[in-house]
């Protein structure tokens, strides 16, 4: 039974490194237009989590399915054009300009011509208010224009899905609003996206599903007002006691 | 007085040297074979320096385990052992081939030795690049081409190329033990100017001999820093 508006399912993923278990078994499922925010205290495995759904690590078994086709080694390049990624380190290309890092990955996979990769980007800039930064390098941005040049990077190939990991973590408090507004706005526009965050607050207000995770497994998950007032687990309730 | 003298001496010597066609064209010539063996050996030992190192940081998949080792057996083998006695056993032993060019055996040796030494720089340059910049290009489904093309390898050579350098003036002035298998290079020029039946005095083509080095050595590290210079413009925090 494929469900036309499930994006993606994930089949009790397991990754470990050695004999350290990070993942023990995940099963997931993520439908269109969702907003799923992946909650947990560090070191539960949610990043791990996140990087394996693109295999940014190999997953050590268990199965990704996006769109009904399982996510393999020999289809993974064209799987990641549909699932961007934002980073917490942002990762921008330290080399290119502003312009080259937004327009490297449609122009190389064919998916817009250089000309108009570079007036998308220009348009993208100009909306995130950074018109004069395309030939810029990444040296001489803060952290913050940084991470919105990373998402609008993403947003460059028109992804289905996108992935955030820790994207506000690194940003001093000024910069987290401007990025976090910036989220806010891809949400209102119907994106599909899965954040790892240790915002609460944003979790709240943005998320229409909150997963958590501890150690390597999802042990609750629901709307963010079953989980912040009514949680299930002790586990979450002990989470939450301390993170609000 | 008398130090002044020899202050005199040594000037007039050095004319001498210049001026006197069969010691200037003598120390050229020992230059030029100098300069030819080290220009020949380091783009060798840059060329079979980067395929090691490239077979070095490549992922340990399949076939690729047995040139992995052999690249790992090369380098330490070179590094282990004396300059000198590898130059000894090309001549003597793998290269004893009566009429064979001492030249390409001289560039052999070294190219060869400088290979071991380019790898180390050349694999270290990889590495030095942070893995979320290989991260970032996986992530938005580039190939493993792009992203050695385009992101690490431009990364990479800025923190090669100071180190590169320096192994590049490494190998000119390690040329200078040609002179122990027979060859006329710069220090062997020297020598035969300052011996006997020349000169009779050593310190003068020496010291003369030790500018040439200098000046060579010293055009270099002004080019390595230009470029150096140049590379750097990416890490610059003024808007480009």
């Amino acid at each position: 039974m494929d469900n036309q508006n499930t994006e993606l399912i994930i089949k009790n993923l397991k990754k470990h490194y050695g004999k350290n278990k990070v993942l023990r078994g995940i099963n997931f499922e993520l439908h269109e237009g969702e907003r799923v925010v992946v909650l947990g205290p560090s070191g539960s495995g949610k990043s791990t989590f996140l990087r394996c759904i693109n295999r940014l690590e190999e997953p050590s078994s268990g199965q990704i399915i996006l769109d009904g086709v399982e996510v393999t080694d020999k289809n993974i390049r064209k799987i990641r054009r549909n699932i961007g990624m934002v980073f917490q380190h942002f990762n921008l290309i330290n080399n290119l300009t502003v312009m080259e890092n937004l327009i490297l990955a449609p122009v190389k996979l064919k998916v817009m011509k250089k000309d108009e990769a570079i007036k998308c980007a220009h348009e993208l800039l100009g909306h995130i208010g950074l018109p004069g930064k395309a030939d810029a390098y990444p040296a001489s941005l803060s952290g913050g224009q940084k991470q919105r040049i990373a998402i609008i990077r993403a947003m460059m190939l028109s992804p289905e899905i996108l992935l955030f990991d820790e994207p506000t973590s690194a940003l001093d408090p000024e910069s987290i609003g401007d990025v976090l507004s910036l989220i806010r706005e891809l949400a209102d526009r119907g994106m599909t996206i899965m954040i790892v965050t240790h915002e609460m607050s944003f979790a709240k207000e943005i998320a229409t599903r909150i997963v958590f995770v501890d150690k390597g497994k999802i042990i609750e998950e629901g709307t963010p007002d079953e989980f912040f007032n009514h949680p299930k687990t002790p586990r979450v309730r002990e989470f939450l006691k301390k993170v609000l | 007085m008398n130090s002044l003298i020899i202050i005199g001496d040594f000037f007039a010597k050095v004319a001498e040297l210049f001026t006197t066609p069969e010691y200037i064209d003598a120390l050229l010539h020992g230059f030029l074979l100098t300069i030819q063996i080290s220009y020949f050996a380091i783009l060798l030992g840059i060329l079979l320096g980067a395929i090691i190192a490239l077979v070095d940081v490549a992922k340990p998949k399949g076939w690729l385990i047995i040139p992995k080792f052999i690249c790992r057996v090369y380098t330490t083998i070179i590094r282990g052992t004396p300059m000198a006695l590898q130059l000894f056993i090309m001549f003597f032993a793998i290269f004893a081939i009566k009429g064979f060019p001492s030249i390409i055996i001289a560039i052999l040796a070294f190219g060869l030795n400088s290979a071991a030494y380019t790898a180390e720089v050349i694999r270290g340059g990889i590495l030095s690049v942070d893995k979320g910049q290989t991260e970032a290009g996986e992530a938005l489904g580039l190939s493993q081409t792009t992203i050695f093309f385009k992101i690490v390898a431009p990364q990479a050579i800025k923190n090669i190329i100071p180190a590169l350098g320096n192994e590049i003036i490494t190998v000119i002035k390690e040329t200078a033990i040609v002179s122990m298998v027979g060859m006329y290079d710069l220090n062997m020029a020297a020598k035969d100017i300052g011996s006997g039946q020349n000169m009779a005095s050593y310190i003068v083509p020496m010291f003369v001999a030790a500018l040439f080095y200098l000046a060579t050595i010293y055009l270099i590290t002004f080019i390595v820093k230009r470029i150096e210079k140049s590379l750097r413009k990416s890490d610059l925090r003024t808007e480009g």
